[in-house]
This record gives C-alpha cells, sequence and structure tokens, in this order.
C-alpha cells in the first residue's frame, strides 16, 4: 500500500487543468510557411483555455473542447504581374501632312510588386488526449500530463477566416497601385483564389498544431527533498523529508474515475 | 467506493509515512525531546531546550533535572501496535509508544550552621559557602516506556497553513509500584507529552507531499491506519 495517497475527481482534475493551462506561459514562434503560392512570414502568439476532462483508466485524461486562440501577424510579397493582364497603351500613328506619319511608342506599365501585411485573430477547439508522464529530473519529482497523438486539427473554418482576411487587408493596399481600378477586383480574387482553403489549411497547420502536439501540462512539481516546515531560528532549522517514490494513474473507483498520485517517502 | 466520496478531492497518510515524518521532525529538531535545567543544559541548541531548574527553599541553584523522549512510534487506529489493558485505541485515536528518561541531579546539602534569616526561602542562598554549586553528586535516572492515546486536532502551523497535532487523551505506564507512584509519574508525562506533541505542528501540505490543493471539508480523521482528508480544490 502506498503510504501517502492524493486523488481528484473529474470536477477537481478540471479545476487542476483550468489552472494549469491558464498558468502557462503563450506560445511563440515566427518563421515562414508557404501560403499557397506565396511565402509569408509570420509571427503567432497562441494561448490555451482548457475544456472538459474526462478522466480514461487506466492513464488518460481527455480534454474535449479544449481551446487554442491564437493571434497572428503575416506578410507576404505578391508580384502583381503574375495575376493581372499586361497593360500596355499601343502605338498610334498619325499622318501629318508634309511630314509623314509620326507615331507614338507603345507603352507598357510594370504593376510593380506590392507586400500585404495583415493581423489575424482566431481560435479553434479540439479534443485532446494526454498520457501521464512521471519523471525526477534534477531532484524535482513532476507528474505531467503529455500529448501523444497529434490531433486532427479542424483549420477549415479559420482558413475561410484567413482569407477573408488576406482579401480585406489587399484591397487598401492594391488601391495605391496606380491604373489598377479596373483591375482591383480581378486582383483580389486571383489571390484568393491562388492561395485557396487548401493554402490557408497548409499555412495554419504547421504553424497551430505543435502548439498542440507538444503540450505538456504540469500536474504535479515538488522538490525530491520535501519542505515540511522552514527553519525559524539557528535553533529550529527547517524539516523536511525525502520523497522516494511517486506515481500516478487514473482509477475507475466506481462510481468515479479519478486520478491518483501515490508517493513513499523516508525521513 | 470513490476515494474522494462527494468531495472533489482526497489525501491520506499512512501511519508509516506519518512516522517517518515525525521521525524527520525530531532528528531535524531534536531539541524537542530533550529539555533540561542549566546543569544538564546550560543554553538551547538544535540538540536540547535549557528550561529553569525547580526552585526548592534550601537547595541552592534548585533542583536540577532533564527529561530526554525517544522519538514516538504511532499507530493510527485499527490498533497494529498492542498497549497496555488500561489503554483502549478506539475509532478515531492514534495510539503512540516511546521511551522516556528522567534524570535528577541528586546533591548533598550541607546545613548552613548560621540561623536562617527571615525571607530567605527561596531565595539564592546569600551566606556564603553555599552560593557556589555543589558539584555533582550523582546523575539519578529512570528509563520508562511510556503508552499514550489521542486524537488529531486541526492547528494552524507557524506557516499559517492548515496542520494537524497529536493531542493526547491519556498516558500509561506499566508496572511501577506503588500505584500512586505510578499516577504521579503518568500526571507529570501526560503533562510533558502533551506540551511536545502539541509543538509538533504537521502541515496538511506536507501529509499529501504537496499534490493538489486541498481545502479541508471532511477531516483529517483517522481510519484503516490512516490520517485522511476531503475537501474542495
Amino acid at each position: 500500500m502506498s503510504e501517502i495517497i492524493a486523488a481528484l475527481d473529474e470536477k477537481g482534475a478540471n479545476k487542476l487543468l483550468d489552472t494549469a493551462i491558464a498558468e502557462m506561459d503563450p506560445f511563440y514562434r515566427e518563421g515562414e510557411g508557404n501560403l499557397g503560392p506565396f511565402v509569408a512570414g509570420y509571427n503567432i502568439t497562441a494561448k490555451l483555455t482548457n475544456g472538459d476532462v474526462d478522466l480514461i483508466p487506466p492513464g488518460t485524461i481527455r480534454i474535449v473542447d479544449l481551446e487554442v486562440d491564437w493571434s497572428m501577424e503575416l506578410s507576404f510579397g505578391l508580384d502583381l504581374s503574375s495575376i493581372l493582364p499586361e497593360l500596355c497603351l499601343p502605338e498610334i500613328c498619325i499622318d501629318i501632312p508634309c511630314v509623314g506619319t509620326v507615331c507614338t511608342p507603345s507603352i507598357c506599365l510594370d504593376w510593380q510588386p506590392v507586400t500585404i501585411s495583415l493581423p489575424f485573430s482566431d481560435h479553434l477547439k479540439t479534443t485532446v488526449d494526454l498520457q501521464l508522464a512521471i519523471n525526477l529530473d534534477g531532484g524535482q519529482w513532476k507528474v505531467e500530463a503529455v500529448v501523444l497523438a497529434v490531433p486532427e486539427l479542424q483549420l477549415g473554418p479559420a482558413s475561410t477566416a484567413l482569407l477573408a482576411a488576406i482579401a480585406a487587408a489587399a484591397t487598401p493596399i492594391l488601391l495605391m497601385v496606380p491604373f489598377i481600378g479596373p483591375f482591383l477586383a480581378m486582383a483580389v480574387d486571383a489571390i484568393i483564389a491562388l492561395i485557396a482553403i487548401a493554402g490557408a489549411t497548409g499555412f495554419l497547420g504547421p504553424i497551430i498544431t505543435p502548439f498542440i502536439s507538444g503540450l505538456r501540462i504540469e500536474l504535479y512539481s515538488q522538490p525530491q527533498v520535501f519542505e515540511v516546515l522552514p527553519a525559524t531560528s539557528a535553533v529550529d532549522p527547517k524539516v523536511d523529508f525525502v520523497i522516494d517514490a511517486v506515481a500516478a494513474e487514473v482509477q475507475h473507483n466506481a462510481p468515479e474515475d479519478e486520478l491518483v498520485l501515490t508517493a513513499d517517502i523516508s525521513a | 467506493m470513490s476515494l474522494t466520496e462527494t468531495e472533489a478531492v482526497f489525501a491520506s497518510i499512512h501511519e508509516t509515512a506519518l512516522n517517518d515524518l515525525l521521525t524527520a521532525f525530531f532528528t531535524d529538531r531534536p531539541r524537542y525531546l530533550v529539555y533540561g535545567s542549566p546543569s544538564f543544559v546550560p543554553v538551547t541548541t538544535v540538540a536540547e531546550t535549557s528550561m529553569p531548574a525547580i526552585p526548592f527553599p534550601g537547595v541552592p541553584d534548585g533542583i536540577q533535572w532533564r527529561v530526554t523522549l525517544g522519538i514516538p512510534k504511532v499507530d493510527l487506529y485499527k490498533p497494529t501496535m498492542p498497549l497496555p489493558p488500561e489503554l483502549t485505541l478506539n475509532p478515531g485515536q492514534f495510539s503512540a509508544r516511546l521511551d522516556v528518561e528522567l534524570c535528577l541531579n541528586c546533591r548533598r546539602l550541607r546545613i548552613d550552621p548560621r540561623p536562617p534569616r527571615p525571607g530567605t526561602a527561596g531565595r539564592k542562598d546569600d551566606r556564603g559557602g553555599s552560593d557556589k554549586p555543589q558539584p555533582l553528586a550523582r546523575l539519578t535516572c529512570c528509563k520508562l516506556s511510556v503508552f499514550a492515546v489521542g486524537h488529531l486536532e486541526h492547528v494552524i502551523a507557524i506557516t499559517g497553513e492548515d496542520a494537524i497535532a497529536l493531542a493526547v487523551d491519556a498516558v500509561e505506564i506499566v508496572d511501577i509500584q506503588p500505584d500512586e507512584l505510578e499516577s504521579v509519574l503518568e500526571c507529570l508525562l501526560f503533562m510533558i507529552l502533551q506540551a511536545v506533541l502539541a509543538e509538533v505542528r504537521l502541515p496538511l501540505r506536507a501529509l499529501r507531499v504537496g499534490a493538489f490543493e486541498l481545502t479541508p471539508v471532511v477531516g483529517p480523521l483517522i481510519e484503516d491506519d490512516q490520517i485522511k482528508m476531503r475537501g474542495n480544490v
């Protein structure tokens, strides 16, 4: 029999994970990704919010509706000449008496490349299964809930929202391009068509998935030499004991499923 | 049956771990086991607690004494440790067994031939000759095996945390004759043990090795050789 037992029911586990997830620092990363045919630079900050905890014996903690909220700054360069038709003023010739035929040169406009930058925020909900991992590392006992399988993230709505945001951001930028007026709608449509839902999903997926797939939620962390009482005077030094072993599992103790942590100690 | 029952959090500590915890406390702070007057313990240190001598008229510097307790071994209900027939371990109680050594500095006193002056009883002798501490005549000690039963008290530790203390309800010393002497010694040790164990305040945080925040709603209570508590996160 274990010397020390601590247990949480699902309601308690929910509160524990609420707190543990809320205390996690926001995730941050920056880099480049393929946004359809474009290479987009980004920086992203993401924060998680706990969902509903389901304890599944013997060792699974399932979080239903784990929410990922993120905000991102992204930018990508766009070569308009690749999506808009060439705009040329044709050669015009005039016959002038006594002079002959005079022609203006044909003039073609070069579409200047533009950079589209936009902030984008969204969220998604997912369900993850976590398993318990127990480690004694550097004199510190830790019990963590760790995501082992990469979850399937439903990025469809976020991708649609990203395309709409890109369209909204592109319009004022393109309006500053000379002579684009008649082609504005065409340009925006072309950008969205080039990226498409698949491009947006392919961009968001590799950025957001690691926030979930690498998730480690700390459930317990205590030094192996556990301080019972601090030193209060020269004649009353601190009191401590040694935590020799720690174990954790999900148990079905009818009628409840419980997260149970056990420990053995020595003086 | 679930561990948490109708609450969200459960924690328990088995008597073996409780004894480890008590051993840790008394090993780190042995002065809570050794008390003596200045002849034995001139100053309080980590190892010993200095106490006044017992003042008595005509005994220069008072009666010198020392009490040395062993680390108590605690048994939580249900009983696994034998007790003398005078004690019964009831549900919700703990029993404890420990060794105690009582020592006196037994001195031969010299009678001062001068007449006593009024109002000097209990004061330090100022008539010369007897104001120097008498040399140790004989260290007189006895060792006793002491049994006790008691219950838990929910207290606050020096850190401000919820804690438990072991409250002694009764003490028994076996086979001392006459019975009245046994009663006197039991009374003495009853008071000493109550006072000593009241100082040993073990935070609930330590009883659950820091796992899961717990605001007690049920307990701490003793059952199944464990201290159990249930509460909210």
